[in-house]
């Protein structure tokens, strides 16, 4: 199956006046057609600038993409025009965010929100034709009084309202992929549910569309997600399928990450399991496994040598050295 | 709710706690209508126990808690605050809510607060050392050195080093600054903290650091907590009991175990219902 989206040795650095920061060092990562992918890591992993590099959406300065590809039907994206790249964005690919508040324009109403993506990308749809599709998409997302709400403002609806609309608006090209950024992080769980549901069940309704859902929550990942990537440092330290990553996770840092969750379900721990330490500062960056510093197995290669991302199992990568032949330890965990 | 028949052992006891802010409009503002944050809410807390106190946003979880330090008449211009608070205090009972700002203070070293945001609630421009050390200045009478020799004594408390005292707030993690923000509500000597969202802000494998960090001081200083969460799961591992709030009220309580193994009001199965379980096989 061809990949819908490929990154290929992504490199997104900040020049800042303490340095230079890499926030994504070296990314490569595909997006199967159809898929639900998800994306996660801590605060600072560099999760959030993988996917605004996609869009090309780094604030430059600081930021700027230094080395990479990214693979979308055929054309390398960071090697497009900004003319065409805006084209791409909204229509092809499609972003969402976590605060359904300061990503809408409070000075607007929704319907002109929704209809400017329209009439943006289809200039011959105008009045009429937009409005309707307009409608039609915001009762796809479930918005009650669509047609009261196409004349209201952003501030007189719910978060979880709000991120219907944005939903909305992010999907009424009908994208191939969505990328959505912490959906709902900022929502209320009762709220949240309903969101990622709506996420899905659209998926399933467009079909062929893929989503990359970006999250610091393991638990919305294994509940929505087909496959899982996780980041640590600016890389890709793990990808598999859902089900092998919560079953045999390979990497220390993932294995940490699901001991250390709290949770409503199973027997309840005494106490919670932790990973010592804290996300190294990303200026400072040890040169070898960015988990080095915090890694309750490292030993001798660790520290300076960076270990690549190897295929363990059918499918199922990971970047460590305890799982790469080359230094003898091959099957100390299988 | 439930009264304890063995009052000796509780430290502080709601009773039908109502606070109404008021909504101002018109021309000339006036009292318009009112909002009934906390409708009717009871609940006991005893000495060395952790109730978490938990809901979505809007319920009026953070209300109860800053009406237990009673800051809401400062925060609010004619809040309107009815019920009883009554805090156990070594000489006497007494309702917190009916005091002034003047008579509280004799009984906030005992109540102390730790909040969500660890951005936001260390003053950038202080030193980590003067950001524990005020509450010292402010309630006790010890000196400069004795002050000192405390804050270190706090700092390694909360496992952040003595010489952390001489930087600054933005030199910090996460998770290292809300280990700043329970050292500076441990100076006093608390016998109560409440703690609103202490790591919703942080990371999940800081979250873990700092849930730790929080039982062992309880265990060390016998405290009791309010831990006020949206989060049913970081809850489970600390509370003792659940109180959970709905539009104002608790809707029900009980031992933290019960509520999970077997929620009985509607709203708390639709509540725990929805929280995500990190396992594959419950799938959407």
């Amino acid at each position: 199956m061809t990949p819908l989206l490929q990154i290929r040795g992504l490199r997104t650095h900040f020049f800042t006046e303490s340095g230079v920061a890499k926030a994504v060092d070296g990314v490569d990562l595909d997006i199967r057609p159809g898929e639900v992918l998800g994306l996660v890591g801590e605060s600072g992993s560099g999760k959030s600038v993988t996917a605004l590099s996609i869009l090309r959406l780094v604030p430059d300065p600081p930021g700027r993409i230094v080395d990479g590809e990214i693979w979308f039907k055929g054309r390398n994206l960071l090697a497009l025009s900004w003319e065409e790249i805006r084209k791409v964005r909204g229509r092809e690919i499609s972003m969402i965010f976590q605060e359904p508040m300061t990503s809408l324009n409070p000075v607007f109403t929704i319907g002109n929100q929704v209809m400017e993506m329209i009439v943006q990308h289809e200039p011959s749809a105008r009045g009429d034709v937009a409005r309707r599709r307009a409608l039609q998409m915001l009762g796809e997302v479930g918005i009650p009084e669509p047609e009261t709400r196409m004349k209201q403002y952003p501030h007189e609806l719910s978060g979880g309202m709000r991120q219907r609309i944005m939903i909305a608006i992010a999907l009424v090209m009908n994208p191939a992929l969505l990328i959505a950024d912490e959906p709902t992080t900022a929502l209320d769980v009762t709220i949240q549910a309903q969101i990622l549901n709506l996420m899905l069940e659209l998926k399933t309704r467009h079909e062929a569309g893929a989503i990359l859902l970006i999250t610091h929550n393991l638990a919305v990942v294994a509940e929505t997600c087909d496959r899982v990537a996780v980041m640590y440092g600016g890389k890709i330290q793990e990808v598999a399928p859902v089900r092998d990553l919560f079953r045999n996770p390979l990497h220390p840092y993932t294995r940490g990450l699901l001991a250390s969750l709290p949770r409503v379900d199973g027997p309840k721990a005494e106490r919670l399991t932790t990973i010592p330490g804290a996300v190294p500062d990303i200026h400072m960056l040890p040169p070898g496994c960015k988990f080095t510093t915090r890694c309750p197995e490292r030993f001798e290669p660790c520290p300076g040598l960076e270990p690549p991302l190897v295929e363990r199992e059918p499918d199922h990568w990971v970047r460590c050295h305890l799982h790469d032949d080359c230094h003898g330890y091959f099957g100390r965990h299988s | 709710m439930t009264t304890a028949t063995d009052t000796s052992d509780v430290i502080l006891d709601l009773q039908d706690l109502r606070v109404r802010f008021p909504v101002f409009g018109g021309i000339i503002p006036r009292k318009t209508s009112e909002v009934r944050a906390v409708d009717g809410v009871s609940l006991t807390l005893r000495r060395g126990e952790t109730v978490g106190l938990v809901g979505e946003s809007g319920c009026g979880k953070t209300t109860v808690g800053r009406a237990i330090v009673n800051i809401l008449r400062k925060m609010t211009y004619r809040v309107d605050i009815e019920g009883r608070i009554v805090y156990h205090h070594p000489s006497g009972a007494v309702d917190l809510a009916s005091l002034g700002q003047r008579q509280m203070r004799r009984y906030r070293p005992d109540l102390q607060m730790v909040f969500q945001d660890p951005y936001s609630s260390l003053n950038p421009r202080m030193t980590v050392g003067a950001i524990v050390e005020e509450p010292l200045r402010i309630h006790t009478r010890q000196t400069k050195a004795e002050r000192r020799d405390r804050v270190r004594w706090l700092l390694e408390k909360v496992r952040l080093s003595p010489e952390h005292a001489t930087r600054y707030p933005h030199e910090f993690s996460g998770g290292q600054r809300q280990r700043i923000g329970i050292a500076r509500a441990l100076a006093t000597n608390p016998k109560i903290v409440i703690a609103d969202e202490p790591v919703s802000a942080l990371d999940v494998s800081i979250q873990a650091q700092v849930i730790n960090l929080m039982q062992d001081l309880q265990e060390e200083f016998g405290l009791s907590y309010i831990f006020i969460s949206h989060d049913l799961s970081v809850v489970r591992h600390i509370a003792n009991r659940i109180c959970v709030m709905y539009f104002g009220r608790i809707v029900e309580e009980g031992p933290a175990e019960e509520i999970y193994l077997r929620p009985q009001h509607p709203y708390s199965k639709t509540l725990l219902a929805a929280v995500p379980r990190p396992d594959p096989d419950r799938r959407r």
